[in-house]
């Protein structure tokens, strides 16, 4: 990367730590924007010392009440969850989801699908996402048929180390699922049976959906067309 | 004697094969003409909707929704809106609800009529497709009078619509419920309970409800395998929970619950059902009201994340939309129906003849469009 680069970059996270989001929003190169984005979530999450990595994204507001029963159903299944697996909780409970640690996920998985009063069966969807420089997350929404309870289970994990247990044969439609947000962001799903790509093909280089993901410049020697300018 | 093995064999189908409903390849691992595997390989439509969405703002998101589902676009931009919308805490006025709602319900006969349609063309039934292309037709020209588009809409907006209703749309559209009521009558004459397509789809390709569950199959698909779940009903959204209709599910009139034949006939029950809820909502639908009232002139929704279904034709259409503040989504995830109706074909096509297969794969009603995205 350029030294105009970065310090476009660098000036442009500045401003919006001080509250200007605009500086990132307005920078005109897609990748540059990318990236200063990717920075600023991570000087923010160095100013919080810390603090859960999707802090700056969601459910910093929401205060943490420790172990308090309560109607809120990640509340309440995040409890459970504790209860049954100690340990396994990344952080507090939060009203928008549970976060979890990768470990035990898949014992969680099976117990939360089969426990009488929970039946978790139907698995909506997993949705990969880049925290910033070195954080990827599954998100996984899961819904119960016979009781309507509907919770959010995040996995978050390290870039060099993406892998989180496969629930495939759990959710039989996990199958797809991971496979889709391994073409995505490369989380590999150790466990997984047939863990290949599903939308790009097979040959494709790097994981699109990262915001550090930069667009390959030739595919079997076609040239890919650069982004015109102005394109918002 | 028993089963007698003959050597295997490994054949493609598709991509480019009209019976595929897209570009779709499956291959098969046939013995004669009974299938032992099937997989599906999608991808040939990947049109990166998620990266694209990064990339504009959340307005603009909207286009590409159209392009997903490209048979459903109005239900694809209807659950685009309501998630949106609920992030961004905006209440519509109850003109654009009634709109939205007329419109998705129209949206869903159109694209039923598809299906129901091509899928005769499947078992080899020709003459039903063209009635009900002759019909779907009447749909369209509607929308084409509401927003000038016939297939790709761009007619929901965050907070609004694109117009108000043109002159004279009630009057069409009640002409059109008063004619395509009876005509439901004549379908199933000239398909439904027709000897041919129900040999060929009665008892074939059954889907039973806990692994229709476990594959996240929804929609029609799954009420046909008699799980009675509709979101429109389970988890209202938009004004759904005012109108009076039911939930029909399969009941194995013909062979057992959950076959080919029960997945078809739900979609033919359920257009029935969207005529009760149109009826109503052009009695209800109020006189005046701005379209355009509620739309903010700029669409920067707080921090934080979402996950929203709706109830499209083709079953539970999520979307997770992760927001930082910016009018750039920073992340859009579109959880498609057709991916998840998709992937349980593997599980439920074995052991049938090649000619099943299809037959399987068209009462799934699949759009490529939408699983590819």
């Amino acid at each position: 990367m350029s030294k105009e680069r970065e310090k476009l970059i660098s000036d442009a996270v500045e401003k919006a730590i001080a509250g200007d989001m605009d500086a990132i929003n307005n920078i005109e190169d897609r990748v540059v924007r990318s990236k200063a984005k990717a920075a600023l979530a991570k000087a923010k999450r160095l100013q919080k010392d810390g603090s859960s990595p999707d802090a700056d994204l969601s459910g910093s507001d929401v205060p943490t009440v420790s172990n308090a029963p309560s109607e809120n159903p990640n509340r309440m299944f995040g409890d459970r969850i504790n209860q049954k697996f100690p340990g396994s909780l990344d952080g507090d409970l939060k009203d928008t989801h549970i976060q979890l640690k990768p470990d035990q996920w898949n014992d969680i998985a099976i117990w939360l699908k089969t426990e009488d009063d929970m039946l978790f069966d139907s698995l909506q969807c997993i949705t990969g996402m880049d925290m910033g420089e070195d954080i990827l997350e599954a998100r996984y929404n899961l819904h119960s048929m016979k009781y309507r309870f509907a919770i959010e289970i995040r996995i978050a994990i390290p870039k060099n180390k993406a892998e989180i247990p496969s629930i495939e044969q759990v959710w039989r439609i996990g199958d797809w699922f991971e496979r889709e947000t391994y073409d995505m962001y490369g989380i590999s799903f150790s466990g997984h049976t047939d863990l290949r790509r599903i939308l790009l093909p097979d040959d494709w280089e790097g994981w699109p959906l990262r915001k550090d993901y930069e667009v390959q410049e030739t595919y079997h020697g076609i040239v890919v067309p650069k982004v015109k300018e102005g394109w918002e | 004697m028993g089963i007698v093995h003959g050597q295997e064999m490994v054949l493609n189908i598709g991509p480019q094969h009209p019976s595929t409903h897209g570009v779709l390849r499956l291959q098969v691992r046939t013995d004669g003409e009974i299938i032992s595997e099937i997989k599906p390989f999608i991808g040939y439509l990947h049109r990166c909707f998620e990266k694209h969405s990064e990339n504009v703002t959340y307005e603009q998101v909207i286009p590409f929704t159209d392009r997903c589902d490209y048979l459903a676009s109005m239900a694809n931009n209807f659950g685009y809106v309501v998630a949106m919308e609920e992030l961004m805490d905006i209440k519509v006025p109850e003109r654009v609800e009634f709109i939205r709602v007329i419109m998705g319900e129209l949206q869903r006969i159109a694209s039923h009529l598809l299906a129901l349609g091509v899928y005769g063309l499947d078992v080899g039934a020709f003459t039903p497709f063209l009635h009900m292309f002759r019909d779907r037709e009447r749909i369209l020209d509607i929308f084409e009078m509401t927003c000038g588009a016939r297939l790709l809409y761009n007619y929901m907006w965050v907070g609004g619509l694109s117009h108000d209703l043109p002159v004279g749309f009630m009057d069409v559209t009640y002409n059109f419920l008063d004619y395509f009521e009876p005509k439901i009558g004549e379908f199933n004459d000239l398909l439904s309970h027709n000897k041919i397509f129900v040999e060929r789809t009665a008892d074939v390709g059954v889907l039973p409800p806990d692994v229709a569950i476990s594959y996240g199959v929804s929609g029609p698909n799954l009420r046909a395998s008699g799980v009675k779940w509709d979101i429109r009903k389970d988890e209202p959204y938009s004004i759904y929970d005012r109108f009076d209709f039911d939930v029909p599910i399969g009941e194995g009139i013909k062979g057992s619950v959950g076959d080919c034949w029960d997945r078809y006939y739900v979609r033919m029950l359920e257009m029935m059902e969207s005529v009760k809820i149109l009826r109503q909502a052009l009695s209800q639908i109020p006189k005046d009201g701005d379209v355009h009232q509620t739309i903010p002139k700029k669409i920067r929704p707080p921090k934080g994340s979402i996950y929203k279904r709706t109830e499209t034709p083709r079953g539970d259409l999520g979307y997770y939309i992760v927001s930082d503040g910016s009018p750039v989504p920073y992340r859009v995830k579109m959880r498609s129906p057709a991916f998840t109706a998709l992937s349980v074909l593997g599980e439920i096509a074995n052991g049938w003849m090649m000619s099943d297969v299809i037959a399987i794969l068209g009462s799934l009603d699949i759009v490529l469009g939408e699983i590819d995205r």
